[in-house]
């Protein structure tokens, strides 16, 4: 069995983490957004569970349950803000959310 | 994480000893949510709070004295963090005053509120004795997620939507870009303990590169939670948009927390060797130091020109992580969390004054923005508040006699030392620019006002509010006189 050197695996995590980054910055709709951080906490994954299978340690893994864990809760956070949006702006347009200047 | 021989437990009496105040506040979390499912009572739920943070205050002051101690590999415990966790928790304890006043004037019960406050108190306390990237990574989340909810917790604000969103987006953005770092670093490090040592072997194999990577995304995230330009963009809306006290958790306990870890990082790890790093770390500074001072000047409104106000202290702070070194570690040490604890005091006396006016306001159906005219004529409306307040603003523009003043002379003395002429130039042009801010504030709270109703004239508080105001008062004249007491208990 070949196996995959470090290098390709984290350069496949920060293609990974760009294309959520870029969702993040360049989606108008919030769940969308929400969605977009999800990929870039999996990329995130998926680099520590490759960096964790090179030195042959079970830290990476745990790293990724911790952030599986994380990315559930954040989403619960978020989606109660995305129903409050909803209810009061009947829209998830994050231009509207620009009421502050200054 | 691997489990030490197996002869020896996990977890010594003395070890438990040592986190007790995170142990108290974590069981503090379940009992509180017992209580909720019990008797739902605001008062209940207050002091039930209020109980459990003074215990593990008191825990903690116990522990200042005690030698430094390694709970498994996760945690490490010294007197610096228990210096920094007790400004954490009488931030907490104070916050449980000032949200008082917003959370009374509903009928609702705000179990909710006091979850989360605990909540970040834990995740600060975790922060700030973290040793690994595992746990700082899981004290970040819990004070950060606990911090969205708060942000947004307020539902009657009419910004309260927005400055969640905003926060929740910013913030998750600037932990994976932390996480995505400490991966990167945990691939060429092979460890995460932050005591953990390079290999060079490894630099040749074409990572080093990802290890650069690495340490940059980790300190921006980490720089994103402290507000340093130019990862500053949330701070002013979020400050303003926050109910006043979770403003005030976010201006402190956060920052305390961030800004330990970072320094038991980068000590830990000695990055600074790295010629690139230091690079970093100066250019934020710079731009932190004049952006923040900068866009502060047209703030009319009083949260965001905090805000700005708090991206140029943060800046004056990352100063001492630059110029230090292998010698001086213990000078470090103490004048950043001398500083800390400067600005954790006068952004008390602030905030409270803040929260207290706004409280008057709302009362008197008035808009919940306080800008700067709300402020004037305060001394003569109310003289223990103007007081306050001006102790306050003199204390964060580092005027002699004040807290902040022997803050920022640690910080000029610890750069001399290190010859770092261009941060001390940029600093004192900083805090120059600052004064045309600050003073304004001073100007605005002695100047004469008409008074056209009797409503206006006074502002009544409570017992409570006058002895916190009083004492505050006190501590701030004290410890500017007397500098030396804090930093005996930081020595200890």
């Amino acid at each position: 069995m070949t196996t995959i050197p470090l290098f390709h695996v984290l350069i496949l995590s920060s293609l990974l983490f760009l294309i959520g980054f870029v969702g993040v910055v360049a989606r108008k709709n919030t769940l969308f957004m929400l969605m977009s951080l999800e990929v870039m906490l999996n990329a995130v994954g998926v680099a520590f569970i490759g960096a964790g299978s090179v030195w042959q340690q079970a830290d990476g893994q745990v790293m990724f349950v911790l952030i599986l864990t994380l990315a559930a809760a954040e989403v619960a956070v978020g989606l109660a803000l995305l129903i409050r949006m909803q209810n009061k702006y009947r829209s998830l347009d994050i231009d509207l959310l620009n009421q502050m200047k200054g | 994480m691997s489990i030490a021989s197996s002869s020896q437990p996990l977890l010594t009496m003395t070890m438990a000893a040592a986190i007790l105040p995170q142990l108290i506040i974590a069981f503090g979390i379940t009992l509180a949510l017992l209580l909720v499912a019990w008797k739902r009572s605001q008062r209940t739920i207050a002091l039930f709070t209020f109980f459990i943070l003074l215990m593990a205050l008191l825990a903690n002051i116990s522990l200042l004295s005690q030698p430094v101690i390694q709970v498994t590999q996760l945690l490490k415990v010294d007197g610096y963090a228990t210096f920094a966790f007790n400004l954490i928790l009488i931030a907490a304890l104070s916050v449980l005053r000032m949200s008082h006043c917003f959370l009374k004037t509903s009928l609702e019960v705000h179990d909710e509120y006091y979850l989360l406050l605990l909540l970040l108190v834990l995740g600060a306390g975790v922060l700030v004795v973290s040793d690994h990237f595992a746990s700082l990574f899981l004290g970040f989340e819990l004070l950060s997620i606990s911090l969205v909810g708060l942000v947004g917790y307020h539902r009657g604000n009419q910004y309260s939507v927005e400055s969640g969103f905003k926060y929740l987006i910013l913030s998750a953005t600037a932990s994976s870009f932390m996480l995505l770092g400490i991966a990167f670093i945990y691939s060429v490090v092979g460890d995460m303990s932050f005591n953990a040592r390079l290999s060079s072997e490894l630099f040749e194999q074409g990572l080093g590169l990802f290890f650069q990577l690495g340490l940059l995304l980790f300190v921006s995230g980490i720089a994103f939670k402290l507000s340093i330009a130019p990862f500053h963009f949330w701070t002013p809306d979020v400050y303003q948009g926050a109910p006043t006290s979770v403003t005030f958790l976010m201006a402190t306990i956060s920052k305390i927390a961030m800004f330990v870890v970072l320094l038991k990082c980068i000590i830990a790890q000695r990055y600074l060797l790295l010629e690139s790093f230091q690079t970093f770390l100066i250019s934020f500074a710079v731009t932190s130091m004049l952006l923040g001072n900068i866009m502060a000047l047209k703030q009319q409104n009083l949260k965001r020109l905090l805000a700005y106000s708090s991206i140029a202290h943060m800046g004056y702070l990352l100063i001492v992580i630059i110029v230090t070194s292998e010698q001086s570690l213990e000078f470090t040490w103490q004048s950043s969390l001398f500083y800390l604890a400067a600005y954790t005091v006068a952004n008390l006396s602030i905030f409270l004054v803040i929260s207290l006016i706004q409280q008057h306001n709302i009362r008197s159906g008035n808009q919940e923005d306080i800008t700067l005219l709300d402020l004037k004529g305060l001394f003569w409306r109310a003289p223990s508040y103007g007081f306050l307040m001006i102790l306050g603003v003199l204390s964060l523009a580092g005027i002699p006699l004040t807290m902040g003043f022997i803050g920022k002379f640690y910080i000029l003395s610890q750069a001399t030392i290190a010859n770092a002429w261009w941060l001390i130039s940029i600093l004192i042009i900083g805090s120059g620019i600052g004064l045309a801010y600050y003073l304004p504030i001073i100007f605005k709270v002695f100047s004469n006002v008409v008074i056209t109703s009797p409503e206006d004239k006074k502002i009544k508080s409570h017992f409570i509010e006058q002895t916190l105001i009083y004492s505050l008062i006190t501590l701030g004249l004290i410890l500017g006189i007397l500098p030396d007491m804090v930093n005996q208990l930081i020595r200890s």
